[in-house]
């Protein structure tokens, strides 16, 4: 028998710092995603709220116990959401948070972990940023992983879920449309950006990706929905039309998951262990704790090179010298420092 | 894939677009007529108003906001000086006549006359005598203006449109609290050459697309004439300079000038004041556009 999940992708357009009227709206929209058969719906980030919230943000947010968000959560009976909100924390921190809501009960929470301070973003200057990345067993009866927007931009976010476990990614986004070019596929340089990631972490996951972004007008920004659900293949499975608000359902198999990990086992094959190991090097590096033992001597911090080769043995290695190193590096340019 | 391009009846091209500034016209209505609906429905308008001068600006900002909320919901007013140009009243008209939107004209003459007395710049009865010169005059009809429209926002219920494009805006080549006064403005990410491609596949009528653009301060003036450069060279320049920051040796050795690059540079950091909400000088805890940071429109400001 062939096993399939419905996913609803709610696209829509939530009223900046309405949060009443946004409950309102996801309750219509899970109600009309169980009567459409769907397994899981997902809301964009900050569905609740809105995105542009700046000093809005204390104002809007809720606590994991606010009886709202159980409100919410008991209309999930028969299936999983995926909905998303400013959570305050005992300590009085404010996250950017995604919840997996199943049956009733809250069962997920995932802390935005990267907060974009850049360009048209100002997120750090309002929220703090999560410490936790896991993946979360769920009714559908895979794991899934839940990631918020700029997430999605660091490599190792879509590695680490799949590696604990999760098949179905799921990303909730607030992107603003920018950058609109006619040699873009879609006429938007964001969507692009987006599409490719998308399809790359499917593949190299061999997981589905769900991504769900929101439309609308927030101040000068636009944000342009393009929500789609990716398979482990890399390839489309359906998606929702760029800036139109709606829910917008299709069927995904998960027996795709299991046919593409067993023709393409990049998971089998990842290797966490030399990726930790590494990465505690260079994290005692770059504090300061351990030279930097793949960078020449006299290098500049993050640069590596030495403004002039300096005699001696290859770099990263205690012996034995290596030849052809030593060839290139002869044959090269060289200044003559004064004794 | 590339909108089709408008020709002439020779077959050539309507305007010089270059190839880099090309946008997806459909993406951008798209974008556009939902800011539109949104910024009016945050405020709790319905309605826009917005000043018409013929050019293809203003045009082209029409069509926007009548593709947006339908020509029934737009009021424009044409607000000649006695020296504008009878050919940009014309093309004015000759947009409200396509659109079928509301329109009035209302003549700034006597304010401006009024305050600087008549007889042009040679008169000595007004405020500053015969130093009136035109730029002087010119920025006092552009905030007559101004005061026209916000008037007409009261009178027509509805927010004022911006319709300053982006390479004026960068360069400076606009009053402050003149015509870049407004609500919200639709193009003023849009560069000049970006305007005039939006403006064709739009509809807005050729005439408005292919003239000389002019302030239309004093007769024969031209923009370009003005700043002594076309505007497919300018916003070349202004597009990598700003939204590629490719820096000046790079775009010397692209080909620009480097005089030109240097004097186009110097007026775009000596327009940054005028884009900017002026300063408070910060004394209290809290300060508007320091440290108290609300959004424009939030729950409880929508007009009731």
């Amino acid at each position: 028998m062939v096993e399939t999940r419905r996913i609803a992708l709610a696209q829509i357009a939530p009223r900046l710092g309405a949060l009443d009227q946004n409950l309102g709206r996801h309750h219509e929209l899970i109600d009309a995603a169980r009567a459409a058969g769907a397994d899981l719906v997902v809301f964009p980030e900050l569905g609740l709220t809105g995105y542009q919230l700046q000093d809005l943000a204390a104002e809007v947010a809720m606590r994991l116990d606010d009886p709202r968000l159980a409100t919410l959560a008991g209309r999930t009976r028969g299936l999983s959401a995926v909905v998303s909100f400013v959570e305050e924390s005992a300590d009085h921190r404010l996250f950017i948070a995604a919840a997996l809501l199943e049956d009733g009960e809250l069962r997920h929470i995932h802390r935005k972990l990267f907060l974009p301070t850049y360009g048209l973003f100002d997120e750090r200057r309002f929220f703090a940023a999560g410490d936790v990345l896991r993946a979360t067993p769920s009714r559908l009866g895979v794991g899934v992983g839940l990631a918020v927007c700029e997430d999605f931009w660091h490599l190792p976010v879509a590695e680490l879920l799949a590696l604990d476990g999760a098949q179905i990614l799921i990303n909730v986004s607030s992107s603003p449309g920018r950058d609109l070019a006619a040699t873009n596929e879609v006429g938007l340089g964001t969507a692009t950006s987006w599409r490719t990631i998308m399809r790359t972490f499917a593949q190299l996951t061999t997981s589905f990706v769900v991504f769900v972004n929101r439309v609308g007008v927030e101040e000068s920004i636009s944000f342009w929905g393009g929500s789609e659900v990716i398979g482990p293949t890399g390839e489309l499975v359906f998606g929702a039309p760029l800036f139109d608000e709606g829910l917008f359902v299709g069927d995904i198999v998960l027996d795709d998951i299991r046919r593409e990990r067993i023709a393409l086992p990049l998971l089998r094959d990842e290797r966490p262990e030399l990726l930790g190991r590494e990465l505690a090097r260079v994290i005692a590096e770059r504090a300061g704790l351990a030279p930097d033992s793949t960078a020449e001597p006299g290098s500049q911090d993050g640069l590596d090179v030495a403004p002039e080769l300096p005699p001696g043995r290859p770099i990263g290695f205690a012996s034995p010298p290596d030849p052809l190193r030593r060839r290139r590096r002869a044959a090269g340019p060289r200044s003559v420092k004064p004794a | 894939m590339p909108a089709a391009v408008r020709v002439r009846a020779d077959g050539s091209p309507l305007f010089d677009l270059p190839p880099e500034l090309s946008i997806d016209t459909d993406v951008a209505r798209r974008v556009i007529g939902e800011f539109i609906r949104g910024q009016l429905r945050q405020a709790g308008f319905e309605r826009a108003v917005l000043g018409l001068s013929g050019g293809v600006d203003s045009g082209l900002v029409a069509f926007l906001v009548a593709e947006a909320i339908g020509p029934e919901r737009l009021h424009c007013v044409l607000l000649p000086y006695r020296t504008s140009s009878p050919a940009s009243r014309s093309d004015a008209e000759s947009v409200v006549a396509v659109l079928g939107c509301s329109s009035e004209l209302v003549n700034v003459s006597p304010m401006v006359d009024g305050y600087f007395g008549p007889g042009g710049g040679t008169d000595a009865a007004g405020p500053g005598g015969a130093a009136v010169d035109a730029l002087r005059r010119g920025n006092f009809t552009a905030r007559m203006r101004m005061a026209v429209l916000y008037d007409r926002s009261v009178t027509w219920g509805g927010l004022v449109v911006g319709t300053g494009n982006k390479t004026e805006s960068l360069i400076g080549y606009t009053t402050l609290f003149g015509d870049s006064a407004c609500a919200f403005n639709p193009i003023g990410d849009l560069y000049k050459s970006q305007v005039r491609q939006l403006a064709a596949a739009i509809g807005v009528p050729e005439p408005v697309i292919t003239k000389a653009p002019s302030a239309d301060l004093w007769p024969g003036q031209t923009d370009e004439g003005d700043a002594g450069f076309s505007y497919p060279q300018l916003d070349r320049l202004l597009f990598w300079r700003i939204d590629k920051r490719r820096s000046v040796e790079e775009v010397v050795a692209m080909g620009f000038d480097p005089a030109f690059v240097a004097r186009v540079d110097r007026m775009i950091a000596g327009a940054e004041f005028k884009r900017q909400v002026p300063p408070i000088a910060k004394l209290g805890p809290r300060t508007a556009g320091v440290d108290y940071l609300y959004p424009r429109r939030r729950p409880g400001s929508t007009r009731s």
